[in-house]
């Protein structure tokens, strides 16, 4: 199940970047996309069938982009708006994510979105917490990483409506 | 006529894409007021004239199916033209929301989803009377 919610979790990525941000995922990260040092992660956690979080980590490189492109203007250098824009990002992909894996009826509702600085995954991870799904992705010269967490709930997973059940 | 709208969400970077959509949709508009959740923009709503709600569902404080229920039980608001923008896939509430009389985009959305959407619920139909449309529509995409 784990590497078919990695294709959904890629799939709700990257449709999210490139319609919301104009980026554009690459399959393998190059070098200096690997090197390139973490910005900071936003976690939108979701109740409802399934209770859970999305966390979309980046790299500081691609933080006044993201913003650049979903602003287009001359704002994106203020970082109180990246994290913003970062934290609207997280807040899309889970809303798409959540119907592919439970299904079009189930009901969720989620938090605002939690900002945390230049954090890496270890360090975003609870006691006894565990990433259902994981997937990293190059864009432009940095990289993106968003983690799938589901505390309670997993049966929904199972959903005659949910995408991994048709898979 | 020229619009008052209201944008209620919580993201300050979706509100301002939000703006800039309404700015190339040629919709005459005459003032555009934010706010970061639905208490404040029912505070807005007994404060301003708005003719255009544009609403997010997720959001601290109050939702926007709780301001939408809000709106539609009271007389003086009942009527408003609301459009839900909205990363919501779950079909039970989309069609509650659209049982309240709301119309629906999703994001993320291209820019000539949410610009036809707002000229579909307004009524306008002739743009080019007020102003052309300041950019083609595959120009951008939200």
């Amino acid at each position: 199940m784990s590497t078919t919610t990695d294709q959904l979790l890629r799939r709700a990525t990257v449709s999210t970047f490139e319609s919301l941000a104009f980026l554009f995922a690459e399959d393998e990260c190059t070098g200096e996309q690997l090197a390139a040092p973490w910005g900071g992660s936003v976690s939108v956690e979701f109740h409802g069938p399934m209770r859970g979080r999305v966390v979309l980590r980046v790299t500081e490189s691609l933080m006044p982009a993201i913003a650049a492109n979903m602003l287009g203007d001359d704002e994106s250098h203020l970082v109180p708006l990246q994290r913003d824009a970062i934290g609207e990002m997280t807040n899309v992909v889970c809303g798409n994510l959540l119907p592919l894996l439970a299904g079009t009826e189930a009901v969720f509702r989620l938090d605002a979105p939690h900002w945390r600085a230049r954090t890496t995954a270890s360090e975003d991870s609870r006691a006894g917490d565990a990433p259902l799904s994981s997937v990293v992705l190059g864009m432009d010269d940095g990289r993106v990483e968003v983690q799938l967490y589901v505390f309670s709930g997993h049966d929904a997973l199972l959903h005659p409506n949910s995408a991994l059940s048709v898979a | 006529m020229a619009f008052n709208v209201l944008i209620v969400d919580d993201s300050a970077v979706m509100r301002a894409m939000i703006v800039r959509t309404l700015k190339l949709s040629g919709l005459p508009i005459a003032a555009i007021h934010e706010a970061a959740h639905g208490e404040d923009g029912l505070r807005m709503l007994n404060d301003e004239w708005v003719d255009l709600l544009l609403l997010d569902v997720n959001m601290p404080v109050m939702n926007g199916e709780e301001m939408l229920q809000r709106i539609r039980a009271d007389e003086r608001t009942r009527d408003l033209a609301v459009i839900i923008v909205s990363t919501e896939g779950s079909e039970t509430r989309l069609a509650h929301l659209q049982e309240l009389g709301a119309a629906i985009v999703h994001k993320p959305f291209p820019p000539e989803t949410l610009r036809d959407t707002i000229l579909r619920v307004t009524g306008v139909t002739d743009v080019d009377y007020y102003g052309p449309v300041a950019a083609s529509s595959d120009s951008l995409d939200f």
